[in-house]
This record gives C-alpha cells, sequence and structure tokens, in this order.
C-alpha cells in the first residue's frame, strides 16, 4: 500500500486533535448501545453511525479498565489524592467518578487549547456538566481555553511546551507531595521521544508519589502494526514515539529510563480477561461477534502500562 | 436435600448479610460474590438465590438472574420475591407473557397488594400491544417488499449519466460501464438497481439449495473467498484473472457485503455477472448475507445512505433466496462457512433444505454458513458461539459418504489468502485482502481445469482505494482505537 505523502497530510496536530473526536464518537456509540454508563458524553459531541462492534468492545475495555484503576487509586487513597489527565479530551471521567460517590483533592485536565476551548464551551452550556463542577464555597473562573472550579481544572497546553506546563499546573495550585495519578490515553505516542522522555522525567522528579497510567499502542513491530501504522499516517498522524511501542518490554523501560522505580505493562488481551466475569458476560451480549480474529489482533495491539515512583502503587492492579 | 452443618448455616447467613450491605452501596459484583459463597455454604436457602438473582438484575446479567429466581422458587413456591424477580428478569429478556404469568401468580395470592396490582396491569398493557404488533406484521410479512416495487414510476432523469439496462436486459455493455461507473464513485440509478434485485430474485427462487456445476474438462474454473465490501481488491481480481465469461467462469463463495465501505458496488457487479451468464457465474450464501449481520456490519448503513430502507429490505429477501452450497462435477463441495454437527448427511440432505429465511441457529442451513474447520479430530462448540468446528476425521467422513474429492469453503481470514488442511481435503479461500483495512493479509483465489480439479493458487496484496470516510457505514477499522 502506498503511503500519501507527507505534505498532502493534515498537519500533524490538526490530526492528532481531530483523533479526540474521533474516540469521542466511538465512545458515544458504545454508550447508546449500553457497554457502560456516561450520562456525560452526549453533550460533548453527537450521535453517529453505528461503529463495528469491535470498536464498541475496545473502547469498553479501556475505558472500564481505566476507571477501575483510577477508583481502586482513589480508594486506597481515601480520596486524598490528585489525578491529572494529560490529553483528555472530551474525557468524562471526572464526572463518573462523582456518580460512583468519589472525589479528589483535585482533578487535571490538559490539551491542546483548541481542544480546551470546545470543553469549556459544552460544559458551560450544560446543567449536568456544571452543577458536576460546582461547589459552593467556590465560584468557576474562566477563559477562553481554561476553567477553575473547585476541585476541576481545565488547562489549555501544549504537552510538548514543558515549561509552559509546569507553570500551568503551579499556577493552578497542583501539589507535589500528595499521590497523584497522571492518565494518558494515546498521547505521548504522538509527540518525539525526546518530548515524551522529557515529560516523564518531570513528572517523576517533581512529584514525590505518583502513579502513572498510560494507555497506548504496542507490538507494532508485527504486519497488524505495519498496517496501524500506515493507516493512521495516512490520515496524518505520525506516530512519532512508535518507537516506545515496539513491544511490552519497551513501554516499561521509556519509564525506568527516566528514573521511575517500576513500571509494569500488559496488553488489552490480558486485560480483558481480568475484568469481572459477569461484566465480560453481559457486554459480550450486546453485539454478537461474528469471528475473533479482528478483536483478538486489536486487543494485542493495544496495552496499559503502570509506572510509578513510590512503591505503594505496584499494588494498584486490575 | 443435604443437612448442612450449623457452623455452615451460620456462617452463609453472615455471607448473606455482608453480600446484603454491599448491594445497599450498590457494589452488585461484590454483593453476587458474597451471595455465592453462601449459596455454596448452603444451597437450600430461597432467599440467597432471590437476592443474587436481584443483583444480576442491577448488573443487567438477565440470564443468570432467571436461572436463580426460578431455583428460588424451586425451593419454596411461596417466596414471593421470586416471583417478581424472574417476573422482572422475564420482561427484561422480552418474555412478555411468562413475565405476566409471574405477576399474575403475585397478584392472586395479594389481591389487596396496590404494586403487584400494578405491575400485573402494566404488564398486561405490554402484551397485548406485544400481540396486536404480531397480528398486524403477519399479514405484512405475507407480502414481500419487493412486489410493491413499481419499476414503471421510477423515471430516470436527464442527466443521469450512468449505465441504462435496455430493454431491462443485462448486456456485456452494461456490465463494462457499470464497473467504470463504479470505479469512479458514482451510482446506479436505483430503477436499474430494483430491476436487477428483482430478477435476481426470481432466478435464484428457481434455483435448488444446492446448485451442481458442470466444468468441461480442461475448462478453467475459479473460485472466490469473501470479498467484504471490497470493490476495488475485486476488480483487480477480474484484472489478474480475467473478466467473467462463457470462458472465464466464476463461484462467488460468500459474504459479499460487510465491513467494507463498498458493499453496495460489489454486490450489484456480482448480480450484474450473475444476470449476463447465469451458467457460467455462481454465488454461494455467506452468513454476512443476513439481515442480523448487515445492521452490525454496514451494509444495511450502506445502502440505507446510498439508496433506501426499502432496498436494504429488498436485500433481504433477494438474501434468503441465495443457494447455500455448489457442487463441482460431483467431486468438489463448496459452501461458505462449512461441515456438519452431525455425521451422515448427503448432498440430498442440502438440496432438500428449505432455505427462504435468516440463517437458523442450529441444524444444516447454519453450518454451512458458520462453521470453521478445526486441526484435532472429532467436533467443538464454535468460538463463534454459532456452528461447529469440525475435524478431519468429519471431513473424511463426510467426502465418503457422499463421494466426494474435498470442500472449499471460506469464512475464515488467513494470512496468505487460503489455508490447506484435513490432508488437502478442506481449503479455505479469502479474497478480502487487508481485510478490513486492517489485518493485512493477502487475498487468495482457487483456479481449477474440468477433469483433473486440481486446485492451483494465486495471491495478491490490497489495491488501494479511496479514502471514504471511516465513520462511514459502521465499518473500516481504521478509525482504530488511536484517540
Amino acid at each position: 500500500m502506498e503511503a500519501i505523502p507527507r505534505d498532502a497530510c493534515l498537519g500533524n496536530d490538526d490530526a492528532v486533535i481531530a483523533t479526540n473526536d474521533d474516540a469521542s464518537t466511538c465512545k458515544r456509540c458504545a454508550v447508546d448501545l449500553g457497554y457502560w454508563s456516561d450520562p456525560y458524553i452526549h453533550y460533548f459531541v453527537k450521535s453517529t453511525d453505528r461503529k463495528a462492534p469491535e470498536i464498541n468492545r475496545g473502547y469498553y475495555a479501556r475505558t472500564i479498565a481505566i476507571q477501575s484503576l483510577v477508583e481502586k487509586f482513589i480508594d486506597i487513597t481515601s480520596g486524598k489524592c490528585q489525578i491529572v489527565n494529560i490529553g483528555a479530551g472530551f474525557d468524562t471521567l471526572y464526572w463518573r467518578l462523582k456518580d460512583s460517590g468519589r472525589v479528589v483533592k483535585e482533578f487535571y485536565e490538559l490539551d491542546f487549547p483548541s481542544v480546551t476551548s470546545r470543553k469549556c464551551l459544552y460544559i458551560q452550556r450544560s446543567k449536568p456538566l456544571l452543577q458536576g463542577i460546582s461547589h459552593e464555597d467556590h465560584d468557576i473562573k474562566l477563559n477562553r481555553n481554561n476553567l477553575h472550579a473547585y476541585n476541576y481544572k481545565l488547562i489549555g497546553v501544549d504537552l510538548r511546551n514543558l515549561k509552559e506546563v509546569e507553570e500551568k499546573l503551579k499556577e493552578s495550585d497542583i501539589e507535589f507531595q500528595i499521590p497523584t495519578i497522571f492518565l494518558a490515553e494515546c498521547v505521548l505516542v504522538y509527540m518525539n521521544i525526546t518530548k515524551s522522555s522529557q515529560l516523564l522525567r518531570w513528572i517523576t522528579q517533581s512529584f514525590k508519589s505518583v502513579l502513572f497510567i498510560n494507555y497506548e499502542m504496542v507490538n507494532l513491530h508485527d504486519r497488524f502494526g505495519e498496517v496501524m501504522l500506515n493507516n493512521l499516517r495516512c490520515r496524518g498522524c505520525d506516530l512519532q514515539g512508535a518507537e516506545t511501542c515496539r513491544d511490552l518490554n519497551t513501554q516499561e523501560t521509556r519509564f525506568t529510563k527516566e528514573g521511575w522505580a517500576g513500571a509494569e505493562a500488559s496488553d488489552m488481551l490480558s486485560i480483558w480477561g481480568r475484568l469481572p466475569p459477569e461484566e465480560i458476560s453481559r457486554v459480550t451480549q450486546i453485539e454478537m461477534l461474528d469471528e475473533q480474529e479482528l478483536l483478538l489482533q486489536l486487543f494485542s495491539h493495544y496495552c496499559i502500562t503502570l509506572a510509578w515512583n513510590d512503591s505503594r502503587w505496584a499494588e494498584v492492579q486490575l | 436435600m443435604e443437612t448442612i452443618s450449623e457452623e455452615n448455616v451460620a456462617k452463609a447467613e453472615e455471607f448473606k448479610n455482608e453480600a446484603n450491605d454491599f448491594f445497599k452501596n450498590q457494589k452488585y459484583d461484590q454483593a453476587i460474590e458474597l451471595y455465592t459463597e453462601a449459596i455454596n455454604l448452603n444451597p437450600n436457602i430461597a432467599i440467597y438465590y432471590g437476592n443474587r438473582s436481584f443483583a444480576y438484575l442491577k448488573t443487567e446479567c438477565f440470564g443468570y438472574a432467571l436461572q436463580d429466581a426460578t431455583k428460588a422458587l424451586e425451593l419454596d413456591k411461596t417466596y414471593i420475591k421470586g416471583y417478581y424477580r424472574r417476573a422482572s428478569a422475564y420482561m427484561s429478556l422480552g418474555k412478555f407473557k411468562l413475565a405476566l404469568k409471574d405477576y399474575e401468580t403475585v397478584y392472586k395470592t395479594r389481591p389487596n397488594d396496590k404494586d403487584a396490582k400494578m405491575k400485573y396491569t402494566e404488564c398486561q398493557k405490554i402484551v397485548k400491544v406485544m400481540l396486536f404488533q404480531k397480528a398486524i406484521a403477519v399479514d405484512d410479512e405475507k407480502k414481500p417488499v419487493s412486489d410493491s416495487i413499481n419499476l414503471e414510476a421510477m423515471d430516470v432523469e436527464e442527466d443521469y449519466s450512468g449505465p441504462r439496462l435496455d430493454d431491462g436486459e443485462v448486456t456485456e455493455t452494461f456490465m463494462l460501464a457499470l464497473m467504470e461507473h463504479y470505479k469512479a464513485q458514482k451510482k446506479l440509478h436505483r430503477k436499474f438497481a430494483y430491476k436487477i434485485l428483482l430478477d435476481i430474485k426470481k432466478y435464484f427462487s428457481s434455483q435448488q439449495s444446492l446448485v451442481d456445476v458442470e466444468i468441461p474438462e480442461n475448462s478453467k474454473f475459479t473460485v472466490c473467498g469473501d470479498i467484504h465490501g471490497q470493490f476495488y481488491d475485486l476488480m483487480n481480481i477480474f484484472e489478474l484473472n480475467g473478466l467473467p465469461s462463457i470462458d472465464n467462469p466464476y463461484l462467488f463463495n460468500g459474504d459479499f457485503v460487510d465491513r467494507g465501505s463498498f458493499s453496495v458496488e460489489c454486490i450489484f457487479v456480482l448480480f450484474g455477472f450473475k444476470l449476463l451468464y447465469p451458467d457460467h457465474f455462481y454465488m454461494s450464501r455467506g452468513n454476512h448475507e443476513s439481515a442480523t449481520m448487515n445492521q452490525m456490519y454496514g451494509f444495511e448503513g450502506e445502502v440505507k445512505s446510498k439508496y433506501s430502507g426499502q432496498m436494504a429490505e429488498v436485500f433481504t429477501e433477494v438474501y434468503n433466496w441465495l443457494p447455500l452450497c455448489h457442487c463441482l462435477n460431483g467431486r468438489v463441495l463448496v459452501m461458505h462457512g462449512g461441515l456438519f454437527s452431525e455425521d451422515g448427511v448427503t448432498l440430498e440432505d442440502i438440496r432438500k433444505t428449505d432455505r427462504n429465511r435468516q440463517p437458523p441457529e442450529q441444524g444444516i442451513m447454519c453450518d454451512l454458513l458458520w462453521s470453521d474447520p478445526m486441526p484435532s479430530m472429532g467436533r467443538a462448540p464454535s468460538k463463534r458461539g454459532v456452528g461447529v468446528q469440525f475435524g478431519p476425521d468429519v471431513t473424511e467422513s463426510f467426502l465418503s459418504v457422499n463421494n466426494l474429492d474435498y470442500i472449499i469453503r471460506s469464512h475464515e481470514v488467513k494470512p496468505e489468502g487460503y489455508e490447506v488442511a484435513h490432508n488437502g481435503k478442506c481449503i479455505t479461500v479469502f479474497s478480502a485482502p487487508n481485510y478490513c483495512d486492517t489485518m493485512g493479509n493477502k487475498g487468495a483465489f482457487i483456479t481449477m481445469t474440468g477433469g483433473k480439479m486440481i486446485p492451483k493458487y494465486t495471491t495478491y496484496e490490497a489495491v488501494d482505494h479511496p479514502p471514504v470516510k471511516p465513520m462511514a457505514y459502521a465499518n473500516s477499522i481504521l478509525s482504530l482505537l488511536a484517540g
């Protein structure tokens, strides 16, 4: 298959930003079919054509796994923790956690200003989203790309600009000493490796007790991975960090090389196997898969890596 | 009923109480675990099953909820809540009449219970509406949608530049023009589209479920597997192997549509060639030539987008008439899925199978469309949940009973586009390369000559196709999970 020439593609940033729109519509589709409960996604994205069942299951596995891990962390720390979601897009985790009765000290979402400005707008426009972030003692402050609420902060920033990231987090009263989750879903891979390594190094050096949850591609060295890379390239998404997605091992060492104490990567196939059997049973009955091949391949090419600089978080598992 | 030690009776109660607490806090999965512990220690208490049933209802495991409610009632017929739980499970499973029976039982036992009465009346209403709808539907079902298509009333606009069916007949000129028209991503006028569909339906409805194909000695014959809406790859097959003709006959072995973005183009080209060369162009039904698959995997969406919901319904009727199986020179059997759940199936059995329906969940028609070969002997349940896995001994036995040399089937993506299994007796051919724009596999087709009937394999890579929006038609795993 010929690759489309670089200059014929969207600028890389725009293409990366577009992945948020894709992901959001896919999540909405899955939610509408009953894969998981999310009463908030429809405020961010319209309903579109039905997606292939593999896509629905894929997003289900990822969403549930990440939510479970975050919930475990919050429960262990009794809510005395922070969550920083980098490249958050239109994620609704903050509101879903609140619904499950979980409150954290601070919840930060970072993304390109063109994304956060839209998110700001959607939040302002919908009562349930506003109510979720409201607190009697605290006014909501916002400008075009940023929103500061009681324990929810939406920040427009380019993650490749580490200085700015640091500044903006400090401005938003981030604490460096308390247990913190950093969450990234298909984000680091779009940055060049120098930049992403820099970011990871800064995080472990600046925060005393961090757990990093990284959802991303993996095993890209095989035929399927090759085709995936090419497909994404044709859409203008250059996976600059593809080398770190070579296998589970490289996904772990990218952390340990930057000074993290430990890291453990699992592909989505093994994660799927760790989900509660009743859930698997429920979900597999929503849509029948005509064949397993495609799903198996998809699951084998995405992984969740957990990395920590505080040995307590080695315990946070599915 | 076995006697339970006092200790275990008490322990079980403890587990139940703990479970109830979790339930109150909406932690249903943990509640289920603990009810299970209680049941393991003391399986004689209706309430344990009743409560677990409730928790299953909350987690939408309606099958398990039903099981537990039934068990609870087996243990104690007077356990009112058991009827409620079972009725809820039945409601969720769409079994309204059965739910009504249970609500009726409660209502009769407690005629003054307002809640019981309300549930009973509500359920009654639903059942009434359902029966009414069924009654109207039965009339509609008797009359096929295709019968109501009025071709004469369809006008072709002046500015339509696509191919036309002169005198309503497919010609070679028409097919050549159609393929060019499609390559340019244009649409065939619905009048001609419907004409093709109506003619195809008429043709196939006169065929048996098993079609005998005669291949003269030294004549070439080509068998292709799944196409899955990959129109440009279909054009590439014709490029590599020549266009269909009297001298170049083809058999396409099912799964023409779904998953790929150009299913409409594929199916009309294939149907067109069928009408043009009825005795030299063959099509088998695949599991994707069915309504449920088309709803989930893109074909219905594509037809609705390019034409209308009415045409989608006509397709369903047309697919119901596709033959299930082809027998080449009495020696090679070709079907989409595979062989059978039981021994002793004959070609005559297949010929007589009533196929004008959606594929059933078991039986000859189901197996033909859904089964897969496996390396080990005997049979095993299908990984897909429908059909069966069959071993080399099953293949051997079937071939022997029916005097056949080997079978060709499709249905499974293979890295090289084909695979030879069961000591050469079971060949898989899959013609959609880089399936779903994702798998990176090669496609393949089989050629043979009448007489020797030895299979030869041609493999090929995917060709480029226009970048149809990934979100279109519920297909194209191109969008992946990359965001």
